[in-house]
């Protein structure tokens, strides 16, 4: 099944970062091993009489062609929304595409969102036509504000940026899941292991975004396969529909006529 | 009697304002020949803008281009 992204359907539920790798050609190995089909990436301040970023952002070019994806630019390192909208805007017209994955950090030390610059910054970017794809704490409340304001695509983290913890809080998570059916859910962050991101899936996320957990393995390319298979797992263990969970033992195996004394 | 590209300090000649195209010149930069886009004082100007936005003493222009990200 397809993911839908404002009304683009994508093939593959995973969204990659293209930061961190070894090297650009591990990094365009790595993309076209996961599948993927949206890739982000941002902007920094230098000088382009430089060339310095030229060759990275050429790689980029060349892989999202190639799977005929889509870039979804970042607005990192913004701390205000005046910060985020600025960026934005400079985004939407390098690469032409009104998708922004809209990031304003509230600390230093955790790179926690801030949820009152980015509802504020939302707001402003939804009414100038962006299709803002939030990302968040996970916090149910501040998730329905984005989702009212006109965000299709929420974004929770698992776990701050870069850490690889995991799902820190599954029950928060599965309560967004519950109270916003119809919302586009990609868990985002803190990704460490393909069972981290199994099981986004087989909480009935609609995808996954991460980039460390690829990029600092020891090989991304073969990484990026297993957490292709991870949320393709995920996914159909959610479609197949998960047992319920019970409180006590149940024998697997029929205990009527068993051959043992005790039975009797 | 000062402007700013990327935080280096650039005199004006005899203090007269210039345009952000003029001003991306004193960089090296040729707004045809890569991705870039552009601040003034923290505000986005598009492309369409830079012949008719005045740069004056003490104003900051900063030119971002593409990088990988997460």
């Amino acid at each position: 099944m397809s993911l839908s992204i404002y009304g683009q359907q994508l093939q593959s539920r995973l969204l990659i970062g293209s930061a961190l790798y070894p090297s650009p050609q591990v990094m365009k190995q790595a993309i076209l091993a996961s599948g993927s089909q949206v890739v982000t990436l941002s902007l920094k301040r230098q000088n382009p009489a430089q060339q310095s970023g030229q060759k990275i952002w050429q790689y980029i070019q060349e892989v999202v062609q190639q799977v005929d994806g889509h870039l979804l630019p970042n607005t990192a390192g913004c701390k205000t929304a005046a910060e985020a909208i600025t960026l934005a805007k400079m985004s939407r017209e390098i690469f032409n595409t009104q998708w922004l994955k809209l990031e304003v950090i509230g600390d230093d030390y955790n790179l926690q969102p801030d949820p009152i610059e980015l509802l504020k910054a939302a707001e402003l970017l939804i009414n100038d036509g962006f299709k803002v794809l939030p990302y968040c704490t996970d916090d149910l409340v501040l998730c329905q504000r984005l989702y009212d304001l006109g965000c299709e695509v929420i974004m929770p983290w698992a776990s701050p940026i870069g850490t690889g913890k995991g799902l820190m809080n599954p029950y928060n998570l599965e309560t967004i899941r519950l109270r916003l059916p119809e919302a586009t859910l990609i868990l985002d962050a803190g990704i460490g292991k393909p069972s981290d991101a199994c099981l986004a899936m087989e909480m009935g996320y609609d995808g996954v975004l991460l980039n460390s957990a690829i990029a600092l393995a020891d090989n991304p390319t073969a990484m990026a396969q297993a957490f292709s298979l991870a949320l393709q797992a995920g996914e159909q263990g959610y479609v197949a529909g998960v047992m319920a969970e019970r409180q006590t033992a149940h024998p697997s195996t029929p205990t009527l006529e068993t051959p043992f004394w005790h039975n009797s | 009697m000062n402007i700013h590209i990327n935080g280096k300090a650039y005199a004006l000649a005899n203090g007269h304002p210039i345009s952000v195209t003029a001003a991306l010149a004193m960089h090296f930069i040729e707004p045809q020949l890569s991705s870039f886009a552009v601040a003034l004082n923290g505000d986005f100007v598009g492309k369409a803008d830079y012949d008719n936005t005045l740069l004056s003493s003490g104003d900051s222009l900063d030119v971002f281009q593409p990088i990988q990200g997460g």
